[in-house]
């Protein structure tokens, strides 16, 4: 068994094991979480340690056959792009068993172990999947218990957040399903072998009508999981209802497996569809970034004005993914990371402050809680900076890389992508110097940073410091991934945008060992 | 041995924010925090002083060191970006500034602090703001003149912002932050050009390539310049841009005499100067940023006449002072821009350090209103504000008589738009003459307000009158390097830095010239222009004497006549009402349409549509169910064939 096989079943496994603990035993489901998690991020970094990022195929994985009528395989394994979210998806939820093991819930404390158990399973297994069909799998698997998160520890709506949540991601899989299904056979033709790998259905050649509906299909399916305006309905609801841990995961972490599966999916297996569709989308994105913006400098709550804060920065990410070249891709997968990072931090600053008052997340009800809380407004201002992507944080790497590539491609939906940068100053000052500055309203003391705080931002405030010192840490191990999945549609667009050959020759994708 | 200089330099702010702010919410004893926040930028100094003079022992063209420490990025594609710094002579001489202005303002912070709350925090903040501003002067490359472009905003907002729970120092905070990443995203977007025109962001690839590869006169160089000039409208309040500076005035004096008058605020000159090549390659940006900053030296100065509040009229005066720097800049007079900008640092700072004595004595009275014969009390604040006065009115002698001279001939040696720009900026000369003896008048003479004055006068100890002597002496002897008929040693010293002309290499190896050097004006010339100056400032002073000399009644009568001007320059162009009643009213209309009517209605409304027709479809399987998992089964099957088939031939 491989690294990547353990890493995928490891959460499993302790899911099972919470089965072992007597129910309404807190302590045995916490420690089995905690554990679990402790070691699955370990063995990433093990994983990540033993990584050759000259490669940009799959590695440290398995090929092994699995339903062997319907040429299903067990084919996992990880590149430089699913590392990076592997680690983001170990650490996080790390951080999420850690924050939850001090406070838990009262009801069912085995069972929302359990769930996060399985939830961290399935986005492993999404991030390293090389066959579509376990990508299908686990995607499913996913949708699954996060939605049994909202529907059991959510607020008074959990019902209808948990319901349209399901509904939305439901339309989108179900369409996915069928586009891999349709992709396979197609690729197949009359007597050709069936195979769902990735890696074999890329070298397929479609045609643009075939490329352009199956990369339509998926692309729905991974801009609803996004979000993606306009197919953020199930946000608001979902992010507003769930417990702020799994508001923290949804953002963090599920979101990029949908700006992964374009990435990593959408985009190598279905190039000429991806290049047809690329203004559509990256117009979406830089709608995202807009009217996210503006949602977030009009909302009332704390929490929701991050949710839609995170709403734009996705778009950043869709718009670098769009633009096919490799530097905007790479800003795309390091700000998938930095999103991660910067948005776990924010939401947990939301629970700090809401602790200053009874709770309360509402924006109008906090303020000045500076005087009482240093540390706190000191993290919160690295954490508001990073957001709205000051040169020099973590963030603005990403967003520039996304910037440059966009502007090869598209100059103006690049420029105008800039001034969701603008707004990001005003929705964020607005958050921070309503609860930090003016008059004091609410209990400081209560708010100031205590150890557990410290233990969760304090890995998340050094990630941003240091990928905002040295971003080439992370682009270095991306970018053989990277120029993998985007080559084919890069060079495809130079050609057809300018009616001359690319200035620099394509690199071949076999010389990058992409397959 | 330079290059390690410069990161020593660079360092050594950082090191005593990063220690300062570790001590979190326990208050150290002020001792420490003093000895940490001056220490740290004393020493800055001393190291810059010492590469400055081995700078010296070198020879003229070997004057620039560059130093990396690691890679930032490697996209491929040859974009490579290192975190490096190059130190030539145009740097060093705004690091002098920075850390020696920068270390009196310290020190002159320790007594001028004492009794606020958050001590350690400024010193933490304003040890910040130098890191950013080295960083920013040091930077190898447009990504981190970018970064310390934007961290100098950070600790600009910071510190406006440093009385956090004033509402008003708040919303004035955002406003200059907000104002300021407009800034940056002109920049962004030049690099972006850049990078797609030249494929670098370093400093000596892009100067050598972009005279070959972007055309001169284009749209590409107009583009480029003129969004780097955003950045600099932004950051050195040029008009539109300019609305955040007489806001910031918020934050502490000694905030005001660094950041907002000496140093960060000059940024936008700094920026001309450092990407010269650029904006030459343009001649029509080059004729805007001299038209934007001969407009902004005009109306800021009318705008400075109405003001009331002392420290506000120094901001006004800022602003007009960088309006001629910024003139000196487009007409190509660079070493004149930079050499404004050395003398304004010593004198700015020291008006806003002497207005800090002021304020400090009528414990925290900023109103001219409240002030008035003050120069028997305060006599060696008065001495020292007037020779401020002096020298930013170009009386001959002191230092503003050699710079804003200079650019005042240059602009007149620059054919007939150099004529107008002449006009624009003697006539800015008078109203400067006016209403900097306006405001000493008013404070120091006249009659004692209404009132009287708030209890006894809080006199200034030596940490703060001592600062205040020196940039007085530099006030008055800072000109002499370089005077007209003689000697001209900034221009000498910046000559490879600035001086020469684009060339671009032609196929068969010769060589053209694009942009222009400016033409020195002729002996005669330059005695006119003098001449002029000098008149005009004479004029300023006294019609200013006539005024303001002798009590209100003579200044009340005038303006009673004048009620509209006065309030529009009182209100200040009414720049803040338009942008008001704009921008900002849209946005957030546009915001709160979105949140109240397409989100829920439009967005939502539609997910709760799909969600209807499923509890629909599922009714209606409600009726059909048979309970045989079999049919289920076939009927799941069935169904995801239909869809496949479906979209099999559609996508044929």
């Amino acid at each position: 068994m491989s690294l990547t096989t353990v890493l995928i079943l490891l959460p499993l496994v302790g899911a099972a094991l919470t089965l072992l603990v007597p129910a309404g035993n807190r302590d045995g489901a916490r420690s089995i979480g905690v554990l679990i998690a402790l070691v699955a991020f370990g063995f990433n970094i093990a994983a990540f340690a033993k990584f050759d990022q000259s490669r940009g195929a799959l590695q440290l994985g398995d090929r092994a056959s699995w339903i062997s009528d319907l040429a299903v395989e067990w084919n996992v394994g990880l590149d430089g792009i699913s590392i990076w979210m592997t680690l983001l998806t170990t650490g996080l939820f790390l951080l999420a068993f850690i924050a939850i093991a001090a406070r838990m819930p009262d009801s069912h404390p085995r069972a929302l172990i359990a769930l996060l158990l399985l939830a961290e399973c399935g986005l492993l297994g999404v991030f390293a999947a090389g066959d579509l069909v376990l990508f299908y799998i686990f995607w499913e698997a996913m949708l699954v218990p996060f939605a049994l998160l909202i529907w059991m520890w959510g607020d008074r709506t959990r019902g209808r957040a948990a319901a349209s949540f399901v509904i939305y991601t439901m339309v989108g899989s179900l369409l996915m399903l069928v586009a891999i299904l349709s992709a396979a056979f197609m690729a197949k033709g009359p007597n050709g072998t069936l195979t769902f790998a990735i890696a074999d259905l890329a070298n397929h050649e479609w045609t643009q009508s075939q490329s352009t509906w199956l990369f339509a299909a998926f692309a729905l399916a991974f801009l609803i999981k996004l979000p993606m305006f306009p197919f953020h309905g199930w946000m608001a609801g979902a992010y507003s209802s769930a417990p702020l841990v799994v508001t923290a995961l949804l953002s963090a972490v599920m979101s990029k497996a949908g700006a992964f599966g374009l990435l990593h999916i959408a985009v190598p297996l279905f190039p000429v569809g991806a290049e047809q569709l690329a203004l559509p989308v990256g117009s979406l994105a830089v709608c995202s970034i807009i009217y996210g913006s503006l949602m977030a400098w009009r909302a009332q709550t704390m929490r929701m004005l991050v949710a839609y804060s995170s709403l734009a920065h996705l778009g950043f990410i869709v718009l670098g993914i769009m633009s096919f070249t490799s530097i905007g891709a790479e800003g795309a997968v390091l700000q998938m990371f930095n999103h991660g990072v910067v948005t776990a931090a924010a939401f947990a600053i939301v629970g700090i402050i809401a602790r200053a008052k009874h709770g309360t997340e509402e924006m109008d009800q906090i303020s000045g809680l500076a005087k009482g809380a240093p540390w706190l407004a000191g993290i919160f201002l690295v954490v508001t900076m990073a957001a709205l992507a000051i040169p020099g944080s973590n963030a603005f790497a990403g967003e520039f890389f996304i910037l440059i590539g966009t502007f090869e491609r598209h100059p103006v939906l690049a420029v105008l992508a800039c001034f969701g940068t603008a707004y990001a100053a005003v929705y964020m000052l607005r958050l921070y110097q309503t609860t930090m500055n003016g008059p004091l309203d609410g209990e400081p003391k209560k708010a100031e940073l205590r150890g557990l705080d410290v233990l969760y931002l304090a890995p998340l405030v050094a990630a941003m410091v240091v990928v905002g010192l040295w971003p080439a840490a992370v682009t270095r191990t991306t970018k053989a991934s990277v120029e993998c999945a985007t080559t084919a549609a890069g060079s495809l667009g130079l050609v057809t945008a300018e009616g001359q050959p690319p200035r620099t020759a394509p690199i071949t994708t076999e010389l990058l060992g992409c397959r | 041995m330079i290059g390690t200089l410069g990161w020593i330099v660079l360092g050594l702010p950082l090191l005593g924010a990063l220690v300062l702010m570790a001590f979190g919410a326990k208050e150290p004893p002020k001792r420490v925090t003093q000895l940490v926040g001056c220490g740290s930028i004393g020493l800055a100094f001393l190291a810059t002083v010492v590469a400055f003079f081995s700078m010296l022992s070198e020879h003229a063209e070997e004057r620039t060191h560059v130093s990396r420490l690691w890679e930032w990025i490697d996209i491929g594609q040859g974009l490579k970006v290192d975190l490096a710094i190059r130190i030539d002579q145009l740097s060093i001489m705004m690091m002098l500034v920075i850390t020696g202005v920068g270390f009196l303002i310290h020190l002159y912070s320790t007594e001028y602090m004492a009794h606020e709350d958050g001590y350690r925090r400024f010193f933490a903040e304003m040890n910040f703001f130098v890191f950013s501003m080295l960083l920013l002067v040091e930077a190898a490359n447009f990504v981190f003149l970018i970064v310390g472009w934007a961290l100098v905003g950070l600790a600009s907002y910071l510190l406006i912002g440093f009385y956090y729970d004033r509402p008003v120092a708040v919303a004035a905070a955002k406003k200059a932050f907000v104002i300021n990443v407009l800034g940056d995203i002109g920049m962004v977007i030049a690099c972006f050009l850049l990078v797609r025109e030249l494929g670098t962001l370093d400093y000596d690839q892009v100067f050598a390539l972009a005279p070959q590869f972007i055309p001169a006169g284009g749209g590409v160089a107009l583009s480029i310049a003129l969004l780097l000039f955003v950045g600099a409208m932004a950051k050195s309040a040029q008009a539109p841009l300019h609305t955040w500076l007489p806001d910031a005035m918020e934050g502490p004096t000694p905030v005001s005499a660094l950041i907002h008058a000496a140093t960060m605020v000059t940024a936008g000159v700094y920026l001309v100067v450092r990407t010269h090549v650029l904006f030459e390659l343009s001649p029509l940006a080059m004729n805007i940023v001299a038209g934007v900053g001969a407009f902004t030296l005009l109306m800021a100065a009318t705008i400075a006449i109405a003001q009331v509040d002392i420290k506000r009229v120094l901001a006004w005066s800022t602003v007009s002072q960088i309006g001629y720097m910024i003139m000196a800049t487009g007409l190509g007079a660079y070493a004149s821009g930079m050499f404004h900008f050395l003398t304004h640092a010593f004198f700015k700072a020291l008006l806003f350090l002497t207005a800090g004595i002021i304020i400090h004595a009528l414990h925290g009275e900023q109103s001219l209103d409240k002030m008035g014969a003050l120069r028997k009390p305060l006599r060696f604040a008065y001495f020292a504000f007037a020779t401020g006065c002096l020298a930013i009115a170009g009386v001959p002698g002191f230092s503003g008589f050699f710079s804003k001279d200079e650019i005042i001939s240059m602009a007149a040696a620059q054919g007939t738009y150099g004529w107008v720009l002449f006009g624009v900026s003697t006539l800015g000369a008078f109203l400067t003459a006016f209403y900097m003896f306006r405001l000493l008048l008013r404070v120091f003479h006249g009659t004692e307000p209404e009132g009287g004055y708030h209890g006894e006068f809080h006199m200034s100890g030596a940490a703060m009158t001592v600062p205040v002597a020196i940039l007085t002496v530099l006030s008055i002897i800072g000109g002499w390097i370089q005077v007209p008929f003689g000697w001209k040693k900034v221009t000498d010293w910046l000559e490879p830095v600035v001086g020469g002309i684009p060339q671009k290499v032609n196929a068969d190896g010769t060589l053209t010239a694009v942009g222009h050097v400016a033409a020195e004006p002729s002996h005669n010339l330059e005695v006119i222009t003098i001449s002029a100056s000098l008149a005009v400032a004479l004029l300023g002073i006294l019609l200013a004497w006539y005024i303001f000399a002798n009590g209100p009644e003579r200044r009340l009568r005038i303006s009673a006549r004048h009620p509209h001007l006065r309030s529009f320059l009182e209100d200040a162009w009414r720049f803040d009402e338009v942008y008001d009643e704009t921008v900002v009213l849209a946005g957030r209309a546009s915001g709160d349409g979105l949140r109240d009517h397409v989100e829920p209605k439009v967005v939502i409304g539609a997910g709760r549509g799909v969600q209807e027709l499923f509890s629909d479809m599922a009714r209606f399987m409600h009726q059909i169910q048979s309970g045989l998992v079999r049919t289920y089964a076939v009927a799941l099957m069935a169904g995801l064939a239909a869809v496949a088939v479906i979209f099999i031939l559609v996508s044929r």
